[in-house]
């Protein structure tokens, strides 16, 4: 009878008395968590999809050659000659996005959002190493990489800031832009700045538990996990942002 | 601390810090990929750029997600409870990209 018992507890996962997913709930449920976030983030990219082209291509792309937008007098010119921004045509994002901080009167377009995709990537990459280090216990590493993180993220909220207020500066408006349809600038507005605000929550968690770790809680507690939850969700905002990315300025 | 011991433990390979810096790598070797080819098809209007970019940036999630999140080297039945449903949302996704490219259409008939 002893004997059949033990046999059912090792032969399933759902017998109960263990962890099925071997995770800890915490853990679980940070990811069926990041799953509904997913969900709600997707929405907003469906309905970027949607509208998106719901509208004309941008005017003139077909008759451009590769690598076209990347030249300054090219994209001046043709800007200037045609009128390029209209209402019922999509804006080629590059066109829009071409600015760089202390740099004027340059077309750099799609440069320094590259630039936050890099600084966003690091960030991830200084968390993963965070957990990393919290595998092996090492507090010092660990409080050292966090804080990495932490500047990267707020690094990030920067960029972002800057963004906004240049585009903005250009006169667009939730409800109205200078450079096509009203949705461009305030779907943009809305997905980034969702995401903006996810990136906030993040760094602010991150802060709470770089303070934690200094003050030895987890080394306490004999184990690092909580740095796990928090990375996950941060590795999170980071895969967002991948796919912001890839909406917003390249479809 | 207690529930945490119960666990056995899931695999973390030894070399975790060179395989993190070689994700980050490939993370950024795509995204320079996706610039470029963005820049280079330019005046491509098909609909199979948005399919490349889209797999791109399912390729890139496939790095975060599995290595930078742990999904790799977690249990079966956790990975698939938390992927199934994001595949049928990236085809909910393109779904909706060629819904928009049909109301364009109707736009032009109105």
């Amino acid at each position: 009878m002893a004997t059949n018992t033990l046999s059912t507890e090792k032969k399933f996962n759902w017998g109960g008395g263990k962890s099925p997913f071997s995770v800890s709930y915490g853990k679980l449920m940070m990811w069926i968590f990041l799953l509904s976030d997913a969900f709600t983030f997707s929405s907003l990219l469906i309905a970027y999809g949607f509208i998106r082209y719901s509208f004309q291509s941008p005017i003139h792309n077909l008759v451009v050659k590769p690598f076209d937008h990347l030249s300054h007098d090219f994209v001046q010119e043709m800007v200037e000659k045609t009128k390029y921004f209209v209402q019922d045509h999509w804006p080629s994002p590059e066109l829009v996005f071409n600015h760089f901080p202390f740099i004027h009167g340059m077309h750099l377009p799609l440069f320094f959002v590259s630039l936050m995709t890099f600084i966003l990537i690091l960030s991830s990459v200084t968390m993963v190493l965070a957990v990393e280090a919290g595998h092996r216990n090492a507090k010092s590493e660990v409080s050292k990489y966090m804080l990495m993180t932490i500047i990267g993220g707020a690094m990030f909220l920067g960029c972002q800031a800057w963004e906004w207020t240049t585009f903005i500066g250009e006169g667009a408006r939730l409800f109205g832009n200078p450079y096509g349809p009203r949705s461009f600038a305030a779907l943009f507005f809305i997905v980034t700045g969702f995401h903006g605000f996810h990136v906030f929550s993040g760094v602010v968690l991150n802060v709470i538990i770089y303070i934690n770790v200094l003050k030895g809680t987890y080394e306490k507690r004999g184990h690092y996990e909580m740095v796990e939850k928090v990375g996950l969700y941060w590795h999170f905002v980071d895969l967002v942002w991948v796919f912001v990315f890839t909406f917003f300025y390249l479809i | 601390m207690e529930h945490i011991e119960h666990l056995e433990h899931t695999e973390t390979p030894k070399d975790m810090k060179s395989q993190i810096w070689k994700t980050f790598w490939i993370l950024l070797a795509f995204t320079v990929v996706d610039i470029v080819i963005y820049f280079m098809l330019l005046s491509n209007h098909s609909m199979w750029k948005n399919w490349l970019f889209i797999l791109l940036g399912v390729v890139k999630a496939y790095f975060i997600v599995g290595v930078f999140m742990h999904m790799k080297f977690e249990r079966k039945t956790l990975m698939y409870s938390i992927i199934i449903p994001m595949i049928f949302v990236v085809f909910f996704v393109s779904l909706m990209i060629i819904e928009g490219d049909y109301t364009n259409l109707l736009r032009w008939f109105k």
